[in-house]
Parts: structure tokens; C-alpha cells; sequence
């Protein structure tokens, strides 16, 4: 207990942690009740370097939980942090507080802005300040408690970046790792201020949507990446056109030696070489939709990425049929129809978009936002609408790869409130081995698996799930998971009162962190058989120069290869080690373990010819479908193949706009009205894919009622590109 | 082309919706298309439609004064209105509904017939009665060219000599040792109660006169409502009066169910779980009640399922919401609960507590002076549903983890466990004749198993939100083809009839039953080997060796992996229609009508085509 407060006192950033921490050290009647977050940390054992036990708040700026959610949300997603703190490379702990001590000094508490949250169902407003179950009160305690971790400063300059939305998560991603206390609250200013200086819709006070936030975040981010990689290969060959090929080898031990001197154990190596590339397998899937021409029965089929899907609502629905509906066949009539180039014009057609490829963090929003025609607004949709805390998708393509992948919901955004302009967010999340926790801003407090549910829609309080993250996972992660959850209650129930042990929360975490669908050293690995897939196309792409290939990025992956393979080795063999005590204690009888072994050899067996029965059933229908298949398919491949050299150029897009290269992907497939599309004068690529935004609202429903989809201003079209909707796609055929 | 939203809803007074006042049920019967539905067989009309009043919260309860939507404090569970229903003296079973000559029907007609009172009955000749009929279904079902359940027939001609639950202990055996003719009431009259527990108990003004007058072949219905109990004559004029409404102070009853052994015009065994844990065994006759499970002292989470063990007077299997199955005795009082350590070594692997049912109490033990009779641990989260095999041999168990899980609760072990394509399952039945197991879940699919191939054979899309009730129509299944309905959160009733010969199978399929060597072993292998462990006996340490080897084989093929979509057959409904605008909670299939009931409280009776055209019909469908 007293070094845990310890490390709390040593956080230099803050004041409040070292006068309230002595208070407790003893049984003070007056000194505040733990709060829940506070007993379920207790005895949690060393603290971990990867930050997958950090629980932090966020300070709220009046009106910024809808930043505060969605950043919370993406924490929480292990590729990601590690991702966001690893590229360009890990900031050492000096750097990190050199930049920390630049940082204005944070006025002092109270002088916070009020938050004003008009018409909010929340009823701290109406309660006594006594009321200590109060969210406000919570969240002013958390703020005494601290530490506060003031994010006025940023250090940019440090990754050899502008100040941007990346420069600034990353910041805040950073420091929360690397500082010594579990609890605290994030101060982001920085990053509302680089958010707002860039973004006008982000000005003011207002109420912003959660949704728009995320999905201009994670765009600015890809530019950023982009943009920061363009700027270090050209830095780069510079470089090299100077020193000649003998330099070569020094930059790549240069490189390695950064790799090794970071201040923070790394899980992952550092600086993958394909940048932008894990963000966008992350987050990116890629739509098909295929229409039918009523006339000529020719099928077009047309690629269009997408970062997130914004689903329409029903009534008393799932999440899993509202994913049906988006994929159900549609009737491209009248004013929609769509233009054929087979028989040339517009003629009436079938059209049904389906999922190619699915990513590995599926992001769905759900409208509760709509425009109605009889009140002449957006109103709030308080559909009944569950989510199931696992979910696969049925819309996939017959050639979508892994169609039956399995997703676990890790965060849901809530919105709370009436309408759309005003109201409160907030994130529940699940992390890594704590279980769900609710973040409400400055407030951070665990809560049970069923508190999920509270959000379908159908409960008092006018709060609603709004944005949902599914990650990708494997049945056997979640067998892993609910085996220590049943381990955790029995332990629990054996003695109570005592809580889990430090070794074991250690021991929990390791675990964890092979598990298939998030191990970082995994993805780590799969990143790199990547790029010795396609670096290959890397040197026919962007990159002229006959020696440049060898010297980038994709070179730099085999060298960081062995020390992950080491690394993994070693973290095999401790688990080796424990499994074996764990056996030792538990197999009483040399026959026992004997059974088991024989067991486990039988269960081998059969798994392998399980495995070699589904080889040849896979073989079996690849078979079949290439004979059905016709020539079109082959093309189609082709059209495939051409995406991945596309992608693997993007990061040294050269002298073309990071924006055009996000399309190239889709544009490389050349079919159906693609071609017309093309030809478009106003950046028709993007234009497919725009939503049409009203300038003033903050929400994009809107989009289903407005009919001229292609006048839009080109700003708006950034924002939106990626995002999308299925309603609007009809207007693009008119 | 727009669809216009319903009205918003706009926060009422403080956000809260309003308190209801204490009413009582409305009967209204609402006429028009959208209360009515057709299928093959003819159209289905609504009856009636009895409104459930929900009571108001109990005075003592402080009203909650604008609830913060975030506060973390756990609510306890509450369900929607569940339906059990009881029918005394069951009408002679026409035979225009019955095929006579299949095989199910006849299992079927001699069970409603309330005849199979396997326990009591030592008499030789009437198990072999019922042997061979249960034989005689076995044989037309195998003629019936299913070639897919080869095993299955033989399972269910040795099943029918089932022992009774709990046969083997000669500590159980012996309580029953009294009066046939008078049952054991429970000791407490709760019309007297001063219990906090019971809050208000109100009998129908003439109770006694309305019961002597009713129809005998009439239907009962107890149902509950909020913290409201209510027991319900559905054969009365004046069926919206409840013949008697319980208030219970704080805890929601979640479940009950009616014994079919002991019910006789002077005695209904009833029992209901609770939200508080709590377990109340009902006499609704002579207004008798005890309470098992007092205060959570066995159990302390609340109870989300509750059943009688067929062909027990007694005993009775309840679901706790922490994943364990406890089986209760009405007569015996309760214990504070011990876990005894009497783990199966031979069938529970010990890393991997998905397979494993963990018998923290064997229906074997000695200890059986007080409750509970047993204990078996399954999950780690709630159990959603369970529901006994038809041959009163295996239990099949659905829980939130997304598991089900079929167990010899005979022998107390584990045989399988299948996981739902995604998320929790909810509810689960078993076909008539006991060969397919149904499920439903929140991948808003209704799945069906085979216990004999174990394997999943189909999955049915249809509804739009979580299956919330699947359940058979014995009236219009035969040997070939099966009538099941769904009800789910997305107000829709599905009836689907399922042809395991007309199953559309997908391409991959195929290429599995083409399969190679080690396929074809493999599948054998996974048949159900029955006979080789029926005369195992728990924890022998003088088992033979390949004994062991079978136990083994067992052990690792009782988990199933998910089988991927483009492999596995689909089954599209044969009807959808949109019954009820709260979601539909309750599904009952009776012999002339179906009962559904929605979270709101709606309690409506469809009345089934009628009967002229009914056969001719049937057949048609059958044929398709």
C-alpha cells in the first residue's frame, strides 16, 4: 500500500497526489472512502510497461467528452496504443519530461470552465454537492486525487512532426505509459487545442458528435502518418545520395540501436516499416458493392474502403440485423438509376453492398441521429436496439477472406441526452484483464459485464449506445478469458475478501499478452511476413533509385526480427516454466499426468487430422470455385493484386496528395462505372465516396434526406470520406 | 421512401418513465389483418388479449428520484412475463390433429396423456408398455429413411429405460414412503403470511366456486409480471380475473413451473425462482407455500430458470445466475452448502473448465438430509435455459457464455458442448421425439443440433433481434417433418418446419460428406457411443483400460468447434409476422392455439386454423 502511494507522490506533475496520499497512509476517519477504482487496483502488483494498466480519466473542457470518449476507446485497443507509441520510434522518458517541463503551468484547481452541459439527464445538477455518489462530485475527487497530468505542452518536434492530432495523441498516450501511477487524469489541451485550431466545426463551446470526432481522428492521423513518412524517405535518400552506399549499413545499426536504448520494454518492435499500414489494417475494410443492371443483367462490382460502417436503426433490432439490412439488396429507380456502360445510360438496377474484406477493429455507429421531415430536424432516435458482446458478420463476399471471423466488443461511446446538440459522452470499455470499466470524463470506476446492456436503448435516462468497437479475437481467447474469469469468482469465493495477488495479476497479463488476436509480438511477426510479401512491389513503386529499397523501412524488419523471436523464445519458456508448476501442484499422481499426456496426444492427433480434413475441404472448393469461376474472376484477381503494389507505394506517395492516394486502392479495380466515375472532373474518386454534409450541423445523418450528393464543399468531403453510409451511395448513380 | 420514426421519446417528468398504479388486467380482443396470421396449414386468429396489469413499486421501496443512467450499482434482473400452463385432464386427443400412425404422434399423445410415471411405476408390464412404444417410434423413424441418426434410434430404445433421477442413492429413496392419494402440501398459508417476503396475496372473491364450475379439460396459466405472480384460467369467461394475483415485497419471481406428476384437481405443485435468490414452492389450491433456498443460503444469485425433474414428486432443478445447476427437494429444508469434493477425474480435463461440469454436490452423496440434492458447476456466467430430453436422460443447458451444453444428468456428466456461431444463447427445447435440440441466441439465429451426430445440422435466419423462445408444435410435427416456432426481442413470431431430408445443404458441405479417410473416421468417432459407458460407474478405480481410452476419446471430442457459415445448412421460416409491438418474451404451443406473452405484459391467444381443412392442409406442407 505505502510504496503504491509512493510512486503516486513521486509523480512530479502532481501537487495534489502528494498532499492527499499522506492522509491516507493512515486511518483517518475523515480521509475519503476508496473509490471502487481504487480497491480494484489494490495489491495490483508491479506496475507493467506496455500502459495495459493504466486507468486514466480525461479532464472534461466543457463539452469535450465526446473527444474524451472516443480517445479513452482507442487507448484501449492494445495494436493501437502500442502502434501510436511506437511510430516514428518511442520517446524516452527524458524526452518525455523535457517536453512535460515546457509545459505551461497548469492553473490551479478549481478555475476549471463550467461545464456546461444544457438539458443533460445527468442529475448531478440537481443533487446536493454532499451526494457522494454523484458523477460530479466523483469526478471532482478524482480531480483532487490525482495526479493530473497537464497535456498543455507537446513534443512534436521530438518525433519530427508538426504539432498535429497524431503529435498530440501520441503525447498523450506517452505520458500516461510512462508515468508511474496507475490513476490520474489526462489534461488534453493540446490536443483540443490543435483540434480546434485545425478544425473549424470543432470550434466553440458546442456539443460536438462522437462519431465525427473518430472518424476525422483517424483520418488526420493516416495524413499524418503519410505525410511524416514521405518527409523521412525523402530525408532518406537525401541522406543516402550524399554518404553513397556505404552509409547504409550505419543507418540501419543506427536504427537498431534506438530500437534497444528506448526508455520502455517494448512489446512490439519499434517504427514498423509499413506506417500507415497498421492503422489501416486496424481500422480499414473494404466494401463491394455489386450492382445488377436490370436491362443487360451485366454485374459491376466496384471496392470502396471504409473505416467504419454507419448503420440505420430500426426499431427493436440487433446490431447484427441492421448490418443485414445495410447489405440488402436495394432498387437503384427513378431519380437513383444508375448509368450502365454496358448498355450505355441509366437504366434501373439491383445494387447490394457487401464486406470484401473485413477489419480487424470493426467500428459500427449507429444513427440515433436523424433527420425527420415533420420536425424539420435531427431528433434522437430511442430505438431499442442490442448488441451482442461477440459478433461475426453475415454480409461478407463469397471470396472474403476469413468470412467467419469472430469480433468481441471492447467499447461502446454512450451518448446520453435528448438530442443531438447537446447531451453527454461516455465510453465503457473492456481492457485487457480488468474487465469493463465505465470513463466518464475525469471518472474512471469498474463495472459489471452486464452494465454492457444498460445502452440498448429501452432504459430510463435517455442514454444510448452510439458508437460500438468490435476487435478481432478467436474462440479459443475467449474460452482463455472466461476460464480465468471463472478462475478469478472461485478464487474469490474460496476466500474472500482477499483480492488477487500481485504474482497473479502478473501472471494474468502474460497470458494475455500471447493470446492470438492481440498480441502485439504477433501482429508484430504477421507485420513483418507482410512486408516480405510486398516489398518487393515497394522498389516498383515510388522509390527509383535501384539501391533505395533495400535501405527503408522493409529492410529494417528482419534485422528487428531475431530480438522479437528472442524475446517471444524467452517469454515461452517463463511460461513454460509456470505451466509446469502449475502441473507439478496439481498432478498428485504420476498416472495423472500420464492420462493428461496421453490425452493431449490423442487431442493432437485429432486436431491434426481435423486440420488436414479441413486443408483438403479448403482445397476441395477452391478447386470447384476456380472451375466455375470464369475470366472475369481471374481479372478480378489481378485487380486485387494491383491494390496491395498500390498500398505498399502509399507511404511514399511522392508528389501526389495523401488524399488521392487513400482512393488509389479503389480505383485500381476497373469496373463497371468506375471508368465514368473517373473521368469526373471534381475528384470523382472522392466523390464517390462523399457523404453530403450540411455546413453547420455537427451530425451527419443528414445525408439521407439531402438529394444533389455531389455539390459539396471539398472540405467536408475530407472529413467524411471514409465513413460510410448506405443511403447515400444511391444518390451517387443519379 | 421515408419510413417516419415513431414520435421520440422525450424525457418524461424526470426521465423517468411514469409510475404505474395498480390495476387489473384488461381481456379485449382486437380484430383485424394485423391480428391475424397464415401458414400452410391456415390462418391463426387472435382470441384474446389479456393486458397483465404491472403493480406498482411496493410502498416501502423509496421511488427512485431521477436515476443517473450511469449509476454502476448492479439491478437486479428482472425477466418479461414467462408463461407455464397446465392442463388437468387433458380433452381426448383428436385424431384429425394426431397422424395417427407416426411414430412421435403416438409418443406424443401418450404423454400428454400425463400416463408416464416411469418412477412410480415398478410394475414391469407398463415399462415395457411404454418400451415399446417408444420402440415402435424408433422403427417407423428409421424407416422413415433418416439416415443421418443411425445411433439414434438406438439411443432412444434404450433410454426408455431410464432409471429415475437419483435412483441409485438409498438416502433419496426412502422419503417417498407415504400416502399416494395425499400429497404433502407446503407448511405456510400465505393468504396469512406475514412474511416480508410476500407482500399481498389476492384470491379471486369465489375461488372455490369458479374452480368446481371450470371446464376440467381447461387450461391454467401462471404467469408473472414484475413482482406479480398470477395464476390464470384460460378456459374462463372471465379468464382476465386471475384466480389468485401473489405481490411479492422486492423480488421478481423470473421462472416457475408446474409439476405434470402430482397435479390433480386438489393439488398443483408450482415453483418459481426468484430475482432475491429465493425459491417459493406454491400450492395455489390451498394456498400453501414454503421457501427453499431462504435468503440465498444454498445459492445467493438469482434464479433464471426453474424445472421439476420429470417423473419426480419432489425434485426440482433450478439455474442460478452464477452458472450452476442445483437440484432442490420441496420437502427437505435447507443447509448452508458446502461444496463436496467429489470431482469426476475421468471426464473433467482439468485446464479446460468449458468441459467440465464440476459436481460440487453428487446426486450420489450420502449428505442428503437437507438441501440442495445436488450441485453441478457449469459456467462462469448465467445460465439462460435448460430443458429436459424427452426420454428423461439428458439435459441441455444454454447459458450468456454462448455454450450449450447437453449432460447425462443421469450419470452426472458432461456429453457435449456446442458454441453459438456468436454471443450468449438464451433459450433451448427439445424436438418431441428427443433427436434434435433447438436453440436460440443473441446471433439472432435459432440453431438445431443433433444429440446422435453431434453436430449442429442447421442454422435458421429469420428474426432481427435476439431469440428470446423457441419451441416445438407437437400438434404438426410428424416423422418426417417438424413445426417449431421463435419468438424474439424484435416482436416477431417465426414458424418454421424443419425437414432434416430437405435441407438446402451448402457447396462445402458437400465436400465434407465427399471427405477423406480420416474424415470419415473422424465423424464416426463423434457418433455417441452409448453403450460403452452406460454400466461405467463414477470414480472405479478397477476400470479397465479400455474403458479409460473411451473415457478419453470422450472427453476431448465433447467440445465442438463452430462450424463456419459456408458449410452449414440454412433453413428459412416458413412464417413471419410481427405479433405484438413490446418484445415477445413467451411462446406456448397448445392443442388449439398458441399462447405468446411480450415484456409489456400481453398475454395473447391465437386460436389454430380450423380443423376441416387442417389435415389436407398439413399434408401439403409436409410434402413441400
Amino acid at each position: 500500500m505505502s510504496s503504491f502511494f509512493g510512486k503516486l507522490k513521486s509523480n512530479t506533475d502532481s501537487k495534489n497526489a502528494s498532499t492527499s496520499s499522506p492522509a491516507k497512509n493512515k486511518p483517518d476517519p475523515n480521509a475519503p472512502q476508496p473509490t471502487p477504482l481504487e480497491r480494484m487496483l489494490e495489491n495490483a502488483g508491479p506496475l507493467r510497461h506496455d500502459g495495459s494498466d493504466k486507468f486514466w480519466g480525461m479532464e472534461n473542457f466543457g463539452n469535450t467528452c465526446y473527444c474524451n470518449s472516443i480517445l479513452q476507446s482507442l487507448y484501449y485497443s492494445v495494436p493501437f496504443r502500442e502502434n501510436i507509441i511506437s511510430y516514428p520510434e518511442r520517446s524516452t522518458a527524458d524526452s518525455i519530461a523535457k517536453a512535460a517541463a515546457s509545459a505551461p503551468p497548469r492553473p490551479k484547481y478549481p478555475p476549471k470552465p463550467p461545464q456546461p452541459k444544457p438539458n443533460v439527464a445527468l442529475p448531478q445538477s440537481q443533487q446536493k454537492p454532499e451526494d457522494k455518489d454523484s458523477p460530479e462530485y466523483k469526478k471532482k475527487q478524482a480531480l483532487l486525487a490525482g495526479p493530473v497530468l497537464n497535456m498543455s505542452y507537446q513534443n512534436a518536434t521530438a518525433y519530427d512532426m508538426p504539432e498535429s492530432l497524431y503529435s498530440a495523441v501520441k503525447d498523450i498516450f506517452e505520458a500516461v505509459v510512462t508515468n508511474q501511477s496507475r490513476r490520474g487524469i489526462v489534461s488534453p489541451s493540446k490536443l483540443v487545442e490543435v483540434l480546434r485550431r485545425d478544425n473549424e466545426m470543432f470550434r466553440g463551446q458546442l456539443h460536438q458528435d462522437a462519431h465525427e470526432f473518430f472518424n476525422l481522428l483517424l483520418n488526420t492521423l493516416l495524413d499524418s502518418i503519410d505525410d511524416s513518412e514521405k518527409k523521412r524517405i525523402a530525408a532518406h535518400i537525401e541522406a543516402e545520395k550524399a554518404n553513397g552506399e556505404k552509409n547504409e549499413y550505419e543507418v540501419l545499426s543506427h536504427a537498431g540501436q534506438e530500437n534497444t536504448t528506448v526508455s520502455f520494454p517494448s512489446l512490439l518492435p519499434a517504427a514498423p516499416p509499413q506506417p500507415t499500414k497498421w492503422l489501416r489494417d486496424m481500422f480499414e475494410g473494404t466494401l463491394t458493392s455489386e450492382t445488377r443492371c436490370l436491362t443487360c443483367e451485366n454485374v459491376s462490382q466496384r471496392d470502396e474502403p471504409f473505416l467504419d460502417l454507419s448503420v440505420d436503426l430500426e426499431q427493436h433490432t440487433s446490431v447484427t440485423s441492421c448490418l443485414r439490412r445495410f447489405s440488402e439488396e436495394e432498387m437503384l429507380c427513378e431519380r437513383n438509376k444508375f448509368h450502365c456502360d454496358n448498355c450505355g445510360g441509366l437504366q434501373e438496377a439491383e445494387k447490394r453492398m457487401k464486406i470484401k474484406r473485413l477489419p480487424k477493429v470493426l467500428t459500427l455507429h449507429l444513427k440515433r441521429f436523424k433527420y425527420t421531415e415533420d420536425f424539420g430536424r435531427l431528433q434522437k432516435l430511442f430505438h431499442k436496439v442490442v448488441y451482442p458482446y461477440h459478433l461475426r458478420l453475415f454480409n461478407t463476399t463469397d471470396e472474403a477472406e476469413d468470412p467467419d471471423r469472430l469480433y468481441e466488443l471492447y467499447a461502446v461511446v454512450v451518448h446520453i441526452g435528448g438530442g443531438p446538440f447537446h447531451g453527454h459522452y461516455v465510453a465503457v470499455i473492456k481492457t485487457q484483464d480488468r474487465g469493463w470499466l465505465l470513463f466518464d470524463d475525469e471518472m474512471v470506476e469498474p463495472v459489471d459485464r452486464s452494465y454492457v446492456k444498460n445502452f440498448f436503448g429501452d432504459k430510463p435516462g435517455l442514454a444510448t449506445a452510439y458508437v460500438l468497437f468490435y476487435q478481432e479475437t478467436t474462440i479459443e481467447a475467449i474460452r482463455a478469458e472466461q476460464k480465468r474469469e471463472g478462475q478469478k469468482r472461485r478464487a474469490s469465493e474460496s476466500a474472500p475478501g482477499e483480492t488477487t495477488k500481485a504474482e497473479e495479476s502478473a501472471e494474468l497479463h502474460q497470458v494475455r499478452s500471447v493470446s492470438p488476436p492481440l498480441s502485439p509480438v504477433e501482429n508484430g511477426e504477421v507485420k513483418n511476413l507482410d512486408e516480405a510479401l510486398t516489398s518487393p512491389v515497394l522498389t516498383n513503386g515510388h522509390i527509383d533509385p535501384p539501391r533505395s529499397p533495400v535501405v527503408e523501412p522493409p529492410s529494417a524488419a528482419p534485422l528487428m526480427g531475431t530480438p522479437v523471436n528472442k524475446k517471444e523464445k524467452s517469454r515461452i519458456e517463463k511460461e513454460q516454466k509456470a505451466a509446469a508448476k502449475v502441473a507439478e501442484k496439481a498432478a498428485k499422481k504420476e498416472k495423472e499426468r500420464e492420462e493428461k499426456e496421453k490425452r493431449a496426444q490423442l487431442h493432437d492427433r485429432l486436431a491434426e487430422a481435423a486440420r488436414q480434413n479441413a486443408e483438403q475441404m479448403k482445397w476441395a472448393m477452391e478447386e470447384s470455385k476456380k472451375s466455375a469461376k470464369d475470366e472475369a474472376d481471374r481479372r478480378k484477381e489481378d485487380g486485387v493484386r494491383i491494390t496491395f503494389g498500390d498500398d505498399t507505394t502509399l507511404p511514399s506517395g511522392g508528389s501526389t496528395p495523401a488524399k488521392d492516394n487513400i482512393f488509389r486502392r479503389s480505383k485500381s479495380l476497373k469496373f463497371g462505372s468506375l471508368g465514368k466515375k473517373d473521368k469526373k472532373p471534381v475528384e470523382p474518386d472522392m466523390g464517390t465516396l462523399v457523404v453530403p454534409e450540411p455546413v453547420s450541423t455537427s451530425t451527419s445523418a443528414i445525408d439521407d434526406t439531402q438529394e444533389n450528393g455531389k455539390e459539396v464543399i471539398k472540405e467536408k468531403e475530407k472529413k467524411n470520406r471514409f465513413s460510410l453510409r448506405k443511403k447515400s451511395f444511391g444518390l451517387l448513380h443519379s | 421512401m421515408f419510413a417516419i420514426p415513431p414520435p421520440p421519446r422525450y424525457p418524461t417528468a424526470n426521465g423517468m418513465p411514469p409510475t404505474p398504479l395498480e390495476t387489473s388486467n384488461q381481456l379485449s380482443h382486437p380484430e383485424g389483418p394485423e391480428y391475424s396470421f397464415q401458414s400452410g396449414e391456415g390462418i391463426y386468429v387472435l382470441r384474446d388479449d389479456i393486458q397483465l396489469a404491472t403493480p406498482p413499486p411496493h410502498p416501502s421501496e423509496t421511488p427512485i428520484v431521477n436515476p443517473n443512467p450511469l449509476a454502476t450499482s448492479t439491478n437486479p434482473p428482472t425477466s418479461g412475463v414467462k408463461l407455464s400452463v397446465l392442463t388437468l385432464n387433458p380433452r381426448q386427443v383428436r385424431s384429425q390433429l394426431y397422424k395417427t400412425n407416426t411414430a412421435t404422434s403416438n409418443l406424443l399423445r401418450w404423454r400428454t396423456l400425463g400416463r408416464q410415471e416411469t418412477m412410480k411405476s415398478k410394475d414391469p408390464r407398463d415399462a415395457k408398455d411404454i418400451k415399446e412404444i417408444e420402440k415402435d417410434a424408433a422403427l417407423s423413424s428409421d424407416a422413415s429413411s433418416d439416415k443421418s441418426a443411425p445411433y439414434g434410434s438406438d439411443a432412444s430404445t434404450k433410454s426408455s429405460n431410464a432409471p429415475a433421477f437419483g435412483e441409485g442413492n438409498v438416502a433419496l429413496t426412502p422419503t417417498i414412503s407415504r400416502d399416494a392419494l395425499k400429497r404433502r402440501k407446503p407448511k405456510n398459508n400465505m393468504v396469512k403470511s406475514n412474511s416480508s417476503f410476500v407482500s399481498r396475496v389476492i384470491p379471486h372473491d369465489h375461488l372455490t366456486k369458479r374452480l368446481a364450475e371450470r371446464d376440467p379439460g381447461g387450461t391454467f396459466a401462471f404467469v408473472n409480471i414484475n413482482r406479480a405472480f398470477q395464476w390464470l384460467d384460460m378456459s374462463s369467461s372471465v379468464k382476465a380475473e386471475p384466480l389468485t394475483k401473489i405481490l411479492f415485497t422486492k423480488a421478481h419471481m423470473l421462472c416457475h413451473d408446474v409439476n405434470q406428476m402430482t397435479k390433480d384437481e386438489a393439488h398443483i405443485d408450482v415453483v418459481m425462482g426468484s430475482s432475491a435468490s429465493d425459491i417459493i414452492w406454491y400450492e395455489p389450491i390451498s394456498q400453501k407455500y414454503a421457501r427453499i433456498n431462504k435468503n440465498g443460503v444454498i445459492n445467493s444469485t438469482p434464479v433464471s430458470k426453474i424445472k421439476w425433474i420429470p417423473g419426480s414428486e419432489s425434485l426440482f432443478l433450478a439455474a442460478h445466475h452464477d452458472g450452476s445447476l442445483v437440484v432442490y427437494d420441496k420437502e427437505k429444508e435447507d443447509a448452508p452448502f458446502v461444496p463436496e469434493d467429489v470431482i469426476d477425474e475421468a471426464i473433467s480435463i482439468e485446464d479446460d473448465p468449458d468441459s467440465t461440469l464440476n459436481i460440487t454436490k453428487s446426486v450420489n452423496s450420502s449428505n442428503q438430509k437437507a438441501n440442495p440434492v445436488a450441485c453441478w458447476k457449469l459456467s462462469s456466467q448465467p445460465i439462460n435455459d435448460f430443458a429436459f430430453s424427452p426420454n428423461n436422460r439428458h439435459l441441455a443447458v444454454v447459458a450468456e457464455d454462448g455454450y450449450l451444453r447437453v449432460i447425462d444428468y443421469l450419470k452426472e456428466t458432461l456429453t457435449d458442448v456446442f458454441s453459438s456461431y456468436y454471443g450468449g444463447f438464451t433459450c433451448v427445447c427439445w424436438s418431441p421425439d428427443g433427436k434434435y435440440i433447438l436453440t436460440g441466441g443473441q446471433d439472432d439465429l435459432v440453431s438445431i443440433w443433433s444429440l446422435a451426430d453431434r453436430q449442429i445440422v442447421a442454422r435458421c435466419p429469420g428474426h432481427d433481434s435476439w431469440v428470446t423462445a423457441v419451441a416445438f408444435d407437437p400438434w404438426r410435427c410428424d416423422e418426417k417433418t417438424y413445426r417449431f416456432g421463435s419468438v424474439g426481442d424484435d416482436c416477431k413470431l417465426l414458424l418454421w418446419d424443419f425437414n432434416v431430408g430437405m435441407l438446402h445443404r451448402p457447396k462445402g458441405a458437400l465436400a465434407r460428406a465427399r471427405g477423406s479417410v480420416s474424415g470419415q473416421s473422424m465423424s464416426l468417432a463423434r457418433h455417441r457411443t452409448e453403450s460403452a459407458s452406460v454400466n461405467r460407474i463414477r470414480s472405479d478405480s478397477n476400470r479397465s483400460q479400455g474403458m479409460q481410452d473411451q473415457d478419453e476419446e470422450e472427453a476431448v471430442f465433447i467440445n465442438h468447434p463452430v462450424e463456419p457459415r459456408a458449410r452449414t445448412a440454412q433453413l428459412p421460416p416458413v412464417m413471419v409476422k410481427t405479433l405484438d409491438p413490446h418484445p415477445l418474451c413467451g411462446l406456448v404451443f397448445e392443442q388449439d392455439c398458441i399462447i405468446t406473452s411480450c415484456q409489456d405484459g400481453h398475454l395473447r391467444t391465437w386460436d389454430r386454423p380450423a380443423r376441416d381443412g387442417a389435415s389436407a392442409n398439413h399434408v401439403d406442407v409436409s410434402a413441400k
